[in-house]
């Protein structure tokens, strides 16, 4: 919370889109918190790109409203709606200097000379761009040309920040570092902030909340510790969690989850004919078949450093347990899954949704 | 720290916005579409009236084209086919056979003019239709004169591409002055040009090689790749009297080969320049890889670079195709009576003592136009797809 | 793993294995020639070579005989000819009783290119590029001269003139509208490709057929314009008797003609703008004009200049439309360089026709080459850098 300058609220109201006979989104209803970090997480094609264009008036919604703070948007420009948006290719205008391209939101506005100085060395200074403000893009790395997308989205100070995968153009270890940048900076300035992305860790490690859509759908909308331990869906439980979770086929008789090669005590009870069983990789061990809930071979074993990862062939599912870094065992040899928690999941097959 | 904040206020907005705004991104304001709808609007107007007048125009008869302007068919005035029936009949032998009589009219002088050195063929008189006879000609010199021009041009493009080339400066100042050397010889000293031709080449030869080692600059592909662009810039009246008199010498006068090869050359400047672009932007893995494999250079250029190049070496050949079509300045130098082309037939309509008969010329463009504008509808699909802009940025 | 009875083994065809050599070998080896080879004799023998004969021509009065051609050499004598002696007036045009105007405008021309020409020198720029702004300034101040004694002292001017009048005032016109219409055509309109397309055909059609076809429609008694010059008095106006008249519709055609070709560059530069650029400047609220002045311009620019110098280099050819519409007429009022050449060639004065050949080509090549070093280059330095 900082500045005294509270958020504001931007809602989704039934918003649907399509083109032409393609339905995009489906009936999304989203509120977002006032300062509220937001992700909108999902893989190409899922309309998360969509619903962030509606959001910024780029896109016209085919149906529903959007609401910033307690307006209705629908039908307003976006420079109308007071927000401010970072593209994933940053969209620097290469003939301006760093300088201008921050300060043009404000020589739009005809905001005089004095004032936009000031106000962009404040932002350049809070994105540590102070001394490249002369510079021009095409001299800058992708790192600073990140920073200058920033910059010119803070220096308006908006009511909202709408970002489109702004770090996906960036290398693995900047784009941590400007992770940890990002969250501190949105936590300073407390301005509400919709974030697009398809990558899992940039929504595990910045949300306040995640929605994950998938074809137009909103699949759940939560905290990344409530999305990580309690999906809502089968798509949730397999989208999140790095090596994603291990699935096996089966069938539901009262508490126990049965197949060909399993068959294991659960918490929940009814009575499935297709059923889904899920744990992750670190919910599991490996031990001998005899005393293993699902029985299976060997098939690698990969040393990751910390952690080994032993990739078992049960039946015709692929499983993968995350097991102590000095494990070793050959492949072909004959082995079990054990539990070592209660975080079980059973779905149903057939609509995916998860059985409590 | 500044905390203010700066929006736009929408209430504010005074009627000016509201006209002038558009109501949504990706959409125009109610002021910008009238404008913009009734400036397009306007503009095809001017561009398709023309062409509309010359189509009307030669279903006109003369009166009705010399007693004031009709402007629409069947209301204004009545359209009838004079101009075609002059064009098509009141020529000898104008019906369905003349084609057939035309190709083999061409065909026969063809024989007989590579044939020349060893036996004289008498060639055929082209007494045949005067609209066939100058529309093949026109294509078969355009069709030609595209091929040989796209041929060598795509070959030079792509060597500039991907090979290195050293030309020396020395070896050119001696082509000069040996050029300049034969062209005293044959004007002024009377020697015929085979001779002093031969002599010439024979001399750059053995000087190139003395001299060779003694002056070192070179220049590079980036100077041959200007030199050949930069022929664009010479006006065909510099070149066309002097190309006069050599075909002359030579009998490639009111011939076809003479008009291919002219042609060709005047055009080679654009094929060179486009094709380069697209060889220079392909990436060389995959010549790489072919070279590995044991294709050879040709095999690379042949199978591999030229499919890839697919829309570009099409739009690039129809620019050619079109160029020459409408070419009329070296026709008119060039060509007499057997090699004529379209827009030779066009001028000759300018009759003189009876005035331009109108309605016949208007037939004849019409003709002319209706392929080009096939052409031009295709063409412009490949540049609508911004496949000739790189060219022009670089 | 033997699949088809392949009984290869790795190391059968070691490297270095002399095949015996075939002709596609050969030309293999020799492909660095033979693929540039056509190119490069057809461009030596049908442009180079002739570019040099022309000299010849341009140095001698040829006459026809019995044997052929004969050449005579008189040295410069028919470039003085032009310049300064019979054929001054048709090709500069009538250069006595300069007025005042004349006099101010050519001083004031001799004073900026002066002052351009020392802040180059201070500047430091090369002997070499001194050199071409020598000149550059040299053909400046020698229009300047022109102009000053021609058009401003209410004396008929020459075809060196009339040429740059077609080139500079033609390109100009045709740039700003083409561009315009660039620019409309990228909006978000209903019928893009339509206008696309009906656009696009004018420059396709020979320049011949749209002489004659101006030619008809701007037929004041005939042509379908009849009830407009009628109605503004003009019924009996014979434009190709007026020079201005007539130089002015001979720069319509060739608008009609060219336009196109400025349209279909500019509107696929226009388009291949990122739209990112547009939809965040959209966002950070900029107006139509604003984005298409900050963000639009600068990124065409380099495609704007390339295009104009294009045309440049093509309009100094112009022949067909003033040879068809009014036959370089009134006079030589509507006379371009070539034209002019090829009167003379029709009145088989061959030295002159290619004296005046040779200059047009200087002319286009200073010109052009001026454009291209301090515009063309300044932009494309300014974007590349």
């Amino acid at each position: 919370m900082a500045n005294g300058k509270p958020g504001v609220q931007v809602s989704f109201d039934k918003i649907q889109k399509s083109f032409g006979a393609v339905r995009v989104l489906e009936e999304l209803n989203l509120q977002v918190e006032p300062g509220e970090f937001l992700v909108l997480l999902g893989a190409s094609g899922s309309g998360k790109t969509t619903a962030l264009r509606i959001l910024s008036g780029l896109e016209t919604a085919t149906a529903g409203r959007v609401l910033i703070g307690d307006r209705d948007v629908t039908s307003i420009l976006p420079k109308y709606r007071d927000i401010s948006m970072v593209f994933q290719s940053y969209a620097l205008y290469p003939h301006k200097t760093v300088a201008e391209n921050i300060g043009f939101p404000l020589k739009v506005r005809k905001i005089p000379l004095a004032d936009r100085e000031v106000a962009v060395r404040d932002a350049a200074a809070q994105v540590q761009l102070d001394q490249l403000l002369h510079r021009y893009p095409r001299e800058l790395s992708g790192g600073q040309r990140q920073r200058v997308a920033l910059a010119r989205a803070i220096v308006r100070r908006p009511s909202v920040f709408l970002m489109d995968e702004p770090l996906s153009n960036l290398d693995a270890k900047l784009r941590g570092h400007m992770r940890a940048e990002l969250k501190h900076m949105q936590q300073t300035l407390g301005i509400t902030t919709i974030y697009v992305t398809h990558d899992q860790i940039e929504a595990m490690t910045l949300a306040r909340r995640v929605a994950i859509l998938e074809r137009g759908v909103l699949q759940q909308l939560a905290t990344p510790a409530e999305i990580y331990n309690n999906p809502a869906n089968l798509f949730v439980a397999q989208f999140i969690g790095s090596p994603p979770m291990n699935v096996v086929r089966g069938a539901l008789e009262g508490k126990t989850f049965l197949s060909n090669d399993a068959k294991v005590t659960v918490s929940v009870g009814g009575r499935i004919a297709k059923a889904v069983l899920g744990f992750r990789p670190e919910d599991c061990s490996v031990v001998a078949t005899a005393k293993g809930a699902i029985r299976g071979e060997i098939y690698t074993t990969e040393l990751i450093g910390d952690h080994t990862l032993v990739t078992l062939k049960a039946g015709s599912d692929m499983l993968t347990v995350k097991a102590a870094k000095d494990f070793t065992a050959t492949p072909g040899e004959k082995a079990g899954v054990a539990f070592n928690s209660s975080h079980l999941y059973v779905f149903d097959e057939s609509n995916g949704q998860r059985v409590r | 720290m500044s905390d203010t904040s700066y929006k736009f206020e929408k209430a504010n907005r005074g009627l000016l916005e509201r006209l002038f705004e558009p109501p949504a991104i990706g959409q125009m304001s109610p002021v910008a579409k009238l404008v913009a709808y009734s400036l397009l609007t306007f503009w095809s107007a001017f561009v398709i009236f023309p062409i509309y007048w010359v189509v009307i125009t030669a279903f006109k008869d003369a009166a009705a084209v010399n007693q004031g302007p009709y402007y629409i068919p069947f209301l204004d005035f009545q359209p009838n086919l004079d101009a075609w029936r002059v064009l098509l009949s009141v020529d000898p032998f104008c019906d369905g056979y003349a084609i057939v009589r035309q190709f083999g009219l061409l065909a026969h002088n063809s024989v007989a003019f590579l044939l020349q050195p060893l036996v004289h063929i008498e060639p055929m008189e082209p007494q045949i239709c005067k609209i066939y006879l100058s529309f093949t000609n026109s294509l078969v010199i355009g069709v030609a004169a595209t091929a040989l021009c796209v041929t060598f041009g795509s070959m030079a493009a792509y060597a500039l591409a991907r090979i290195q080339y050293k030309p020396k400066f020395g070896n050119i100042v001696i082509f000069v002055i040996l050029t300049l050397f034969l062209i005293v010889a044959t004007s002024f000293f009377d020697i015929p040009w085979y001779v002093s031709s031969s002599v010439a080449l024979a001399l750059f030869f053995l000087l190139a090689r003395v001299f060779g080692k003694r002056f070192k600059a070179t220049l590079g592909n980036g100077d041959i790749l200007f030199w050949m662009i930069s022929q664009r810039i010479l006006p065909p009246v510099v070149v066309i009297i002097p190309v006069y008199m050599m075909f002359q010498a030579v009998g490639l006068l009111d011939t076809h080969l003479g008009l291919i090869i002219i042609y060709a050359v005047a055009n080679l400047p654009i094929v060179v320049w486009l094709m380069h672009d697209f060889f220079a932007s392909l990436p060389i893995e995959l010549e790489e890889s072919a070279q590995l494999d044991g294709s050879t250079r040709f095999g690379i250029f042949w199978e591999i670079v030229l499919p890839l190049t697919g829309p570009g070496l099409a739009a690039t050949t129809l620019l050619t195709l079109i160029l020459n079509w409408n070419e009329y300045l070296f026709a008119v130098f060039i060509s007499t009576s057997k090699a004529q082309t379209m827009p030779i037939m066009v001028a000759a309509k300018n009759a003189g003592e009876r005035g331009i008969l109108w309605w016949e010329m208007c037939a004849i463009i019409v003709i002319m136009i209706i392929p080009v504008i096939i052409m031009a509808i295709v063409l412009q699909r490949f540049i609508a797809k911004g496949v000739l802009l790189g060219a022009v940025k670089g | 793993m033997n699949r088809n009875g392949d009984t290869r083994q790795p190391g059968d065809s070691p490297a270095g294995l002399s095949i015996r050599e075939s002709w596609a070998e050969w030309f293999d080896r020799h492909s660095r020639t033979f693929f540039i080879a056509p190119a490069v004799t057809l461009i030596l023998i049908f442009a180079i070579f002739p570019t040099f004969y022309s000299i010849l021509f341009a140095l001698s009065r040829v006459k026809f005989s019995t044997t052929g051609l004969r050449f005579r050499f008189v040295w410069f004598d028919n470039f003085y000819n032009e310049f300064t002696g019979s054929e001054q007036g048709h090709f500069l045009g009538r250069l006595e009783g300069i007025s005042i105007f004349g006099w101010l405008f050519i001083l004031v021309v001799l004073a900026a290119v002066i002052w351009w020409l020392y802040w180059s020198f201070r500047k430091g720029t090369s002997w070499v590029g001194m050199t071409g702004r020598l000149i550059s300034a040299a053909m400046a101040i020698f229009v300047a001269f022109l102009l000053g004694s021609t058009l401003l002292s209410g004396n008929l001017w020459g075809t060196l003139l009339t040429t740059l009048f077609y080139v500079i005032v033609g390109c100009s016109i045709q740039f700003v509208i083409g561009t315009g219409l660039a620019f409309l055509c990228s909006q978000p309109i209903v019928g893009k490709n339509f206008f696309r397309v009906i656009f696009f055909i004018p420059l396709m059609i020979t320049p011949l057929g749209v002489g004659y076809a101006f030619r008809m429609i701007l037929d004041v008694t005939k042509g379908p314009f009849q009830p407009f010059w009628k109605f503004v008095g003009l019924g009996n106006w014979a434009w190709s008797t007026n020079a201005w008249a007539a130089r002015s519709f001979v720069v319509l055609g060739d608008s009609w003609q060219w336009i196109p070709f400025i349209f279909i560059i500019m509107l696929a530069a226009l388009e291949n703008v990122p739209r990112d650029h547009v939809e965040a400047a959209q966002v950070d609220g900029a107006s139509s004009i604003q984005i298409f002045r900050e963000i639009t311009w600068p990124q065409i620019v380099p495609v704007a200049v390339t295009v104009i110098l294009i045309r440049m280099i093509e309009a100094f050819k112009i022949v067909d439309l003033p040879n068809i519409m009014t036959s370089g007429g009134p006079g030589i009022a509507t006379e371009s360089m070539t034209l002019h050449s090829y009167f003379l060639w029709r009145a088989n004065d061959m030295g002159s026709s290619a004296a005046v050949a040779y200059l047009l080509l200087i002319l286009t090549v200073v010109v052009c080459a001026s454009f291209f070093n301090y515009v063309v280059l300044g932009q494309l330095r300014k974007a590349h850098a």
